[in-house]
């Protein structure tokens, strides 16, 4: 008999209503692929996460610190309420005496679309630089959630055919497989055919999985990408690939991922270029 | 497209595919030419800086002048760049020892402003630890950007710190010692090079941008025996001095933080402080390299009392300035207490054996600032070589070593870690290459668990228990509750000894009465350290690891040893 090792889950807990909104995405999440969410209570307004090759400062706003003494007994209600026993993260290691490290051996972390600004700014078409930086270093995914608790009862993958999609498209068939709900996959052809497309699946040998986890294969033909991104349903968990090229690329060509954040609300699981295939 | 691809990845370039150290010696001379450079923008800053503030020395109000300095470095480094106050030195030291030299981006600037805005109005600090701090940020994000690995990244810092610390002395061996005895820990040909590059790269721009001078003047001393063991008696006073510098700093930074005010009014208040006491004394002032160059050339001119005192008021001054949350270093203030305190000590020979040769008072200023310098860093070799090269002054090597090595004996008695390390030690985060701590830090639980167990019940009878062990190769069973799954103890081989030559317990024992419910559990994110300590301690081979009160697998010495050594010969392969 072999147990598997559990998937966790990091949770930078914001003790406010919009904190709580956020953190109840977390534990349905959790509770949908089976994973353990672990939070962190922040003491202080800035934290360091050490990836392999970056560090990245995140600078809190002053609502992540509201009413310490109140945080961990209302997050431990939240999530008791769904149903999982809570585990606080507390730091062992410091860079400087206010300055403490987080560690980065998770298999997800949630984030609202920024984090180190205002609650004010946060909104469509906008992800703080913090987040960025996080997304693009870690090799956990980054579930990204919408402004309001939102349960998602489908998922929905973005296949653009780059090694970035590739990886999102794992890991729409690890979510799959954990949450027993199967995947809608979206392709916008541009330089490509559909015959291209399903070539590429079949020369990473997925061709097995994409029968097993995938519901439909949908193909965008319309030029305009922000229209068709109506048929995402919109109580859908969006997983897609980012920052898998670029900036100069990214500049030239603009980013997929940029504009289906700026367009849907969804809760959306961001896989950056050093995600690696989750245990 | 591709052309700006490959850029990004030097490593994958021909030429140093055939040989990594050609890469890093080319990226050792970009980053030693950074770092030299920061030195000098630092350098001309607080020339420009004194120049400009010179007008209002002569006002009554001026002691207010390190205050406003101080408070103002105080709100940049936490209101601008969002980091915390000092020196800067452990912060790099802690990122290699535990993170591959992995460094801030904003480090590479924010100590040269906060350290120009409290030295440059007078605070009692050094620019060297602010451009070390610098150079090894620039360091660390080129080869961050060139995605290179962790060796070659703690390289790179060193190379920071040592092109620093050459341009800013005009020393290029000295910032090699530094780098190699401080910084990276560990003398290896594959360190030693590019760093030795960066220093001559730092020290070469240095010279382009501010002309080849040695800091201090040269000068002959006329050396016999008498004086090399009279400077047995400054390694004594030198300890004491390092000592007492060492701890009224720690002092004055845990009285600060009881005092409840904002960091930068506590800044104010040290600054303050310093402020008046440069009223009387103005040698505290600063990062005091006149007054250096005042005590070697023997122009000091002050009696012992003052001398004496002067010594005290600059340990007092560094500690008010440091402690309380201005930015700079340690390494300006040890020299020009070591210089305060070698002519104090030359006027105590004078005074006790008037009619002794002695040799002038500024070989005594060299030997004890070798002696602070070693004594607070806890690093002779970078005491001996800096002074040395500052002063042009190879004759008086030999007192020197005597020196250096007796004041690093005597601190390291009293004090068994640097100024630097201190904290680092006392929180197990100084991890050198090679060392037992470092290698079992590297290694983490989820990759040394063992899953090939078998899991049985509390309902189970000993009869199929005894089946399931003749197919098993393990000595230790996880019992699970059958109904929740929760792991409730474990069965070793021998506590089943005693019933298995008697088959007719074989139906009476079930395993819930003979299992061991008080097991040591280890956590996923425990540390490696702490469970090989508690392996130790409590005499255990194996531990399981439960999380959520689930069994995940069992960690043992064996798999420890296992991967310790694999690890163990990674970090000293090459």
């Amino acid at each position: 008999m072999e147990n598997q090792m559990e998937n966790r889950l990091l949770h930078i807990f914001r003790n406010n209503p919009f904190g709580r909104e956020t953190l109840l995405q977390s534990l349905y999440f959790c509770n949908k692929v089976g994973a353990s969410p672990v939070i962190y209570i922040p003491k202080t307004t800035k934290f360091l996460m050490y990836f392999d090759n970056d560090v990245v400062q995140v600078d809190l706003d002053k609502s992540y610190l509201i009413s310490p003494e109140t945080a961990i007994q209302r997050a431990t209600e939240l999530v008791e309420q769904g149903g999982i026993s809570a585990r606080f993260l507390d730091p062992k290691h410091f860079t400087a005496s206010t300055l403490p490290d987080i560690h980065t051996n998770f298999d997800y972390m949630c984030c609202p679309r920024s984090i180190s600004d205002m609650s004010s700014k946060i909104g469509l078409g906008y992800i703080g630089p913090r987040v960025r930086r996080i997304v693009r270093s870690a090799r956990f995914p980054v579930l990204i959630t919408s402004p309001v608790y939102k349960e998602w009862k489908s998922i929905s993958v973005f296949f653009g055919g780059s090694a970035n999609a590739i990886k999102a498209l794992r890991l729409g068939f690890h979510i799959a497989r954990a949450s027993g709900i199967q995947l809608d996959v979206f392709t916008q052809t541009e330089k490509f055919s559909k015959k291209d497309y399903q070539q590429m699946i079949k020369d990473r040998n997925l061709e097995e999985e994409m029968d097993l986890y995938v519901k439909q294969w949908h193909f965008f033909e319309n030029r305009v990408f922000e229209e068709n991104l109506y048929d995402v349903p919109h109580d859908a968990l969006v997983i897609l690939g980012a920052f898998g090229h670029g900036v100069i690329r990214n500049f030239v060509f603009g980013s997929k991922m940029e504009k289906i954040q700026s367009t849907i609300s969804n809760n959306l699981l961001i896989a950056g270029p050093n995600y690696t295939t989750i245990r | 497209m591709r052309i700006l691809t490959s850029w990004r990845y030097p490593g994958n370039w021909p030429i140093f595919r055939f040989d990594d150290r050609l890469l890093l010696i080319l990226m050792a001379a970009i980053v030693g030419n950074f770092s030299g450079l920061a030195s000098v923008a630092l350098n001309r800053s607080l020339v420009m800086m004194s120049e400009w503030l010179h007008h209002f020395r002569h006002y009554w109000w001026v002691f207010v002048l390190p205050a406003v300095g101080a408070a103002l470095s105080s709100l940049f480094l936490e209101k601008v760049v969002n980091e915390g106050a000092g020196h800067g030195v452990p912060e790099v030291i802690y990122s290699v020892s535990r993170y591959g030299g992995l460094l801030r981006f904003r480090s590479s600037f924010s100590r040269l402003i906060s350290s120009c805005l409290t030295i440059g109005t007078g605070g009692s600090a050094g620019p060297e630890a602010p451009v070390v701090i610098s150079g090894a940020a620039i360091g660390s994000n080129i080869a961050k950007y060139f995605s290179l690995n962790d060796r070659q990244r703690v390289t790179l810092v060193g190379c920071g710190a040592a092109g620093a610390i050459s341009s800013i002395f005009n020393a290029p061996i000295a910032g090699m010692v530094f780098a190699i005895e401080v910084i990276v820990g560990e003398w290896k040909s594959v360190n030693i090079v590019p760093i030795a590059i960066a220093s001559v790269a730092g020290t070469e721009i240095s010279r382009l941008l501010q002309g080849n001078q040695i800091p201090f003047s040269h000068h002959l001393f006329n050396i016999d025996l008498l004086n090399i063991f009279a400077c047995l008696g400054l390694a004594v006073l030198s300890a004491a001095a390092s000592i007492l510098l060492t701890r009224m700093l720690r002092s004055m930074h845990t009285v600060s933080h009881k005092v409840s005010a904002p960091v930068w009014i506590r800044a104010a208040m040290g600054g303050c402080a310093v402020g008046v006491i440069g009223l009387f004394l103005p040698v505290v002032l600063g990062e005091g390299y006149h007054t250096v160059k005042i005590l070697i050339e023997g122009e000091y001119g002050q009696v012992l009392a003052v001398l004496a005192l002067a010594s005290f008021a600059k340990i007092a001054a560094t500690a008010l300035t440091l402690g309380w949350g201005g930015s700079g270093g340690i390494f300006a203030p040890c020299l020009v207490i070591g210089s305060l305190v070698g002519v104090t000590y030359h006027h105590l020979l004078a005074l006790f054996w008037p009619s002794a040769s002695w040799v002038n008072e500024g070989y005594y200023a060299l030997l004890g600032m070798a002696g602070l310098i070693s004594g607070m860093l806890q690093a002779p070799l970078t005491g001996i070589f800096l002074i040395i090269e500052i002063t042009g002054g190879w004759e008086v090597i030999l007192p020197l070593i005597i020196v250096s090595a007796v004041t690093t004996t005597l601190c390291h008695y009293f004090e068994p870690a640097s100024y630097y390390l201190k904290d680092l030690v006392e929180h197990g985060h100084l991890l050198r290459p090679g060392t037992d701590a470092r290698v079992l830090s590297d290694l983490n639980v989820p990759e040394l668990i063992e899953k090939d167990c078998i899991i049985v019940n509390q309902n189970m009878l000993l009869r199929d228990f005894i089946a399931i062990i003749k197919k098993s190769h393990r000595n230790f069973f996880p019992v699970e509750d059958d109904k929740t799954g929760h792991f409730l103890g474990i069965i070793h081989l021998d506590d089943i000894r005693p019933y298995l030559f008697d088959p007719v317990m074989y139906d009476a024992v079930i395993l819930g009465q003979i299992m061991n419910t008080q097991v040591e559990v280890v956590h996923p994110d425990d540390d490696l350290l702490d469970v090989a300590r508690k392996m130790d301690m409590k005499g255990l081979f194996s531990m399981p690891v439960v999380v959520n009160n689930r069994f995940l697998g069992l960690i043992s010495k064996a798999t420890i040893l296992d991967q310790y050594r694999k690890e163990l010969m990674v970090q000293t392969s090459h």
